[in-house]
């Protein structure tokens, strides 16, 4: 018995380009609720691991907007039922990860039965930002147990402080023209990339050593740092088949906390044997997890 | 039997945690500045004729000076605890930080990396599992809401939830804007700055502590407080439909309070100390009242700091708890019962019983806390 991924979707802007974080996120959210073949009442614990949000929002949590939008419990039902208690954890790229695990444990001890990991990021300012170069994108992973599946067998988590300024975003006021703006800017250092390969390494090979897992074994890798190439070149050190790297669609190879959502569009967990999801993000922060169907 | 809120411990848990989880180090970072309810209304751009602490109680609260942000209130928040708890960082497993504020370095407003790396190297948490969550005031009893989880499970053994709340700058902002009561940024110029942290770990066999805790999410009110960066300045600005959020939060809490002590097996009557969200005297006793009147018990004290120290956002009942056991005014044996009411709208519950908190708080036990 174990913590299962019944269904994840993702959301783009397709003709729409006003549309924002907050209406991604509802969009993706919507999508896995009906491919999980579940109402929004199902869902009992909602997290919203998004970081760029419409207009820089600090409060309410965006999950709480994504529960009324989707209309999941919104008031608590005469004869009773059970409700839905959402808040937002902000760990960069690792989130989904981070809120899987926060949602594996929640269900372990029977306080909730289905979980669902919201992730979105849009510019919030188009044209005002600097250096905002993630695509638009909503993701959503519905997660409960099942008792004929191991799901989530382990989690590893590492931060490697030493590298923190590589990734960094910040909201500054800036004076201008008399008057001034808060300008949201984003810096990622040119080895950015080399750097947290490596750390994504170090942190997998622990984590399959804890696991008794042969790398060579692995039947797919869901890998994502926002950086172009980053699930196959880690594939390639981890001696991993390249070809068994899940690819992100095309526009979506810098996607950041909606990136594992997007990688799980290409290949499926269902039936897949064991696969390994590795998300890597400012801090250096990596977090890594094993499913075995 | 199914909760409405998701619920752990109690009678009627889901599922018994194999062990129990215990608070042993609550600690406080508070700002040097102080700044006066009639300094603040006095610099208001418009003329308001605003009776601000008439209205709310507010007397004074803590304010952010030079060379500090919620980064050091959050830092030396958690030194405190962890000298109250007689631990060093490498002593945790998880690292939870749950400001709504997030200034580093003065007025930048950090999104990345989440403020729990800085945390993580300062403090040597080499071995934490560290993140950031944000869920408005009620962000440290979330953080305590999983950490008891994770704790009664044996997932981890002790983790921290750290806040540190530099939000005096929306009062400045308002200061600005709020030309008479109806304002919806009224609500910003009762805010004051303090950094707060709590240590949960697994208690020893036989030894008290939590008890219950629960959360809920009632989104259909979850606009009626939003925060942006503001337009007018650095910073941030809020707004805040207040009388129906207190209406909407009395109402909503009622029958979620009704149900973690039916789970606990308890009444109003067996809570020592109520600690509710602290946003304003005024509504403090006016919703204890009407909560007492529907729940048909009352508890025997409702602590109210906000009239000294303003609300603190995510750390007012760790700030409350703090400041009631460095004065001594708890025994081993009394139940607190934290009742959060935040922007979402959350309603978040944790019952426990105080325990060698009282020990760990008493002569001679301090840390950094420089008390108010």
């Amino acid at each position: 018995m174990g913590t299962v991924v019944e269904a994840s979707a993702i959301a783009t802007p397709g003709g729409d380009p006003s549309i924002g974080a907050l209406g991604l996120a509802d969009a993706a959210a919507r999508a896995c609720i009906e491919r999980a073949h579940r109402t929004p009442d199902d869902v009992q614990l909602l997290i919203n691991v998004g970081v760029y949000l419409d207009r820089n929002m600090s409060e309410p949590a965006i999950a709480a907007l994504i529960q009324e939008d989707i209309e999941a419990n919104l008031e608590p039902s005469p004869g009773g039922g059970q409700g839905t208690f959402s808040f937002d954890v902000r760990d960069g790229a690792c989130g989904l990860l981070t809120a899987i695990e926060l949602i594996d444990g929640l269900l372990a001890s029977g306080a909730i039965e289905v979980g669902m990991a919201v992730a979105t990021d849009a510019d919030p300012e188009p044209g005002l930002t600097e250096g905002f170069g993630f695509p638009a994108l909503g993701g959503a992973l519905m997660l409960s147990t099942d008792e004929a599946r191991r799901g989530f067998t382990r989690f590893r988590s590492a931060t490697f402080t030493a590298y923190a300024d590589l990734f960094s975003s910040a909201i500054d006021w800036r004076v201008e023209n008399g008057g001034g703006r808060n300008v949201l800017t984003v810096e990622i250092a040119d080895d950015y990339p080399a750097r947290v390969l490596e750390c994504a390494e170090v942190t997998t090979r622990e984590l399959a050593e804890a696991d008794g897992l042969e790398l060579g074994e692995v039947d797919a890798l869901f890998a994502t740092a926002s950086t172009p190439g980053f699930g196959q070149a880690l594939a390639q050190r981890l001696g991993i088949p390249p070809a068994r790297a899940a690819s992100l669609p095309t526009g979506l190879d810098r996607a950041h906390t909606a990136g594992l959502a997007a990688a799980l569009e290409s290949s499926s967990l269902a039936e897949t044997g064991t696969a390994l999801l590795v998300s890597a993000g400012a801090g250096i922060t990596v977090a890594t997890a094993v499913y075995r169907w | 039997m199914a909760h409405w809120m998701a619920l752990e411990g109690g009678r009627n848990s889901p599922k018994h945690g194999a062990f129990r989880s215990r608070f042993v180090g609550i600690g406080v970072q508070f700002p040097e500045g102080r700044l006066t309810t009639d300094e603040l209304m006095a610099a208001t751009r418009y003329h308001t004729d605003i009776e601000l602490e008439q209205l709310t109680g507010v007397r004074e609260r803590h304010v952010v000076g030079a060379g500090e942000d919620s980064y050091t209130l959050a830092l030396g928040a958690a030194r405190d605890a962890l000298s109250r708890a007689g631990c060093t960082g490498q002593d945790l497993d998880m690292l939870i930080v749950s400001s709504i504020s997030r200034h580093v370095g003065g007025m930048r407003i950090q999104l990345e990396p989440p403020m729990s790396v800085q945390l993580k190297r300062a403090l040597g948490a080499d071995r934490a599992r560290s993140f950031d969550l944000s869920n408005a005031c009620a962000g440290m009893m979330t953080g305590v809401f999983l950490l008891n989880d994770l704790v009664r499970q044996g997932r981890i053994r002790r983790g921290m939830v750290v806040s540190g709340e530099y939000i005096s700058e929306l009062g400045r902002n308002a200061a600005q804007e709020v030309r008479d009561v109806m304002s919806d940024q009224l609500a910003s110029l009762t805010l004051g700055d303090a950094g707060a942290a709590a240590i949960v770990e697994r208690a020893p066999d036989g030894a008290v502590g939590i008890e219950v805790a629960g959360f809920t999410t009632l989104s259909g009110h979850s606009r009626l407080c939003v925060a942006f960066p503001a337009t007018i300045g650095p910073g941030t600005t809020m707004h805040t439909q207040a009388r129906e959020i207190h209406v909407a939060g009395i109402e909503e809490s009622v029958p979620r309070l009704r149900e973690v002590l039916d789970a606990a097996g308890l009444s109003m009557d067996d809570i020592d100390y109520l600690i509710p969200h602290q946003t304003s005297a005024r509504a403090i006793e006016k919703g204890t009242k009407e909560l007492s009147s529907r729940l048909g018990g009352t508890p025997k004290n409702v602590v109210i700091t906000v009239d000294e120290m303003g609300n603190t956002a995510s750390t007012t009942h760790f700030v409350a708890l703090w400041k009631y056991l460095s004065e001594g005014r708890f025994r081993d044996e009394d139940r607190i019962l934290l009742l959060s009411l935040a922007s979402g709208l959350e309603v978040g519950i944790v019952i426990f019983t105080v325990g060698d908190l009282v020990q760990r708080h008493g002569q001679g036990g301090g840390g950094h806390g420089n008390g108010s």
